[in-house]
């Protein structure tokens, strides 16, 4: 049976994009959709892949998108679909960070051991400008996978709760708990990342 | 506005992360926002959090595209046209799934 990708609400497909418009969504979606997807897989050749392959699984299911919907949210679930179906059963590093006790202000606390800034306009920018984006990219690679894919779609794109809730299927509420607790993991592996590299000095907290 | 419908420290930071991604209903947002007014070290927490955030969405969004990116999904809309009367997708593919 074959079964064609939907509209993320759920809806039923009334009215199709024209061929031209459905390519030009497309494109416009293309380059954000590699930035993702660059972010899930952490290698540039099996994001381009995952890209293309996300393309021509909408291409072949377009009738799926019902026009005046989110097409953005609609090609990054394929998008999410196809690095599911093609990375879930590639064996993930464990992570070395344990997110069973990863509490609220974790890198406020941190900060105020080792002396970093805790007030001004950006108070967190000397952190980052140490860890760079890599590092960051390393920090969030580290999160448990249903929390990592939420925090990712959350950080690369300016998608609201309902919207990541649209792109992975599941309920808004999921989507907050995951998120917010997802944050708190964060932000300890970011921590962990930033003593590991030796940016930062060890605490005595965990 | 009176000290009885006023939020306590407690009750802003249970809506820290809502607060931050303007989650919350209008007058909700309002009540975080008269604490934080009042209350340096909250004020203090919060600005501190949304830093954190900026600042990942800005590393984490640096991302250099491939320059044949643009022509590569051209050939794959291309090939796909090509194949439109006998394309057959992979049943289930295209619908996304809770990981969990």
């Amino acid at each position: 049976m074959t079964t064609m990708p939907t509209a993320p609400d759920g809806s039923t497909n009334t009215q199709a994009l024209p061929p031209h418009d459905f390519e030009r969504a497309l494109a416009e979606v293309v380059a954000p959709a590699y930035g993702y997807a660059l972010r899930l897989t952490r290698n540039r050749a099996d994001a381009e892949d995952l890209v293309q392959e996300a393309a021509l699984l909408a291409c072949r299911g377009r009738d799926g998108f019902q026009a005046g919907t989110n097409f953005k949210a609609w090609f990054f679930r394929i998008v999410t679909t196809a690095f599911w179906g093609k990375h879930r059963r590639d064996s993930r590093r464990p992570s070395t960070v344990d997110f069973e006790d990863a509490p609220e202000l974790q890198l406020y606390q941190r900060s105020a051991e080792v002396g970093l800034p805790l007030t001004g306009e950006n108070p967190t920018a000397v952190l980052f400008e140490r860890l760079g984006t890599e590092r960051v990219a390393e920090a969030l690679a580290a999160l448990p996978e249903e929390f990592g894919v939420v925090c990712t779609l959350y950080f690369m794109e300016d998608f609201a709760y309902h919207e990541i809730a649209d792109v992975l299927g599941v309920p808004v509420g999921t989507v907050r708990s995951r998120l917010h607790r997802g944050r708190r993991m964060l932000q300890k592996a970011l921590w962990q990342v930033a003593v590991d590299a030796g940016v930062v000095g060890a605490t005595t907290g965990s | 506005m009176n000290a009885l419908n006023r939020f306590t420290c407690e009750e802003a930071f249970r809506r820290l992360d809502d607060f931050l991604d303007r989650e919350l209903s209008p007058e909700e947002m309002e009540l975080v926002q008269q604490h934080l007014a009042i209350c340096e070290s909250c004020a203090r927490e919060f600005s501190f959090e949304a830093s954190i955030l900026a600042n990942v969405r800005d590393k984490l969004r640096q991302v250099e595209l491939p320059p044949a990116l643009a022509s590569l999904v051209r050939q794959v809309v291309a090939r796909a046209e090509g194949n439109a009367g006998d394309a057959e997708v992979n049943g289930g593919r295209g619908t996304a799934r809770d990981p969990s």
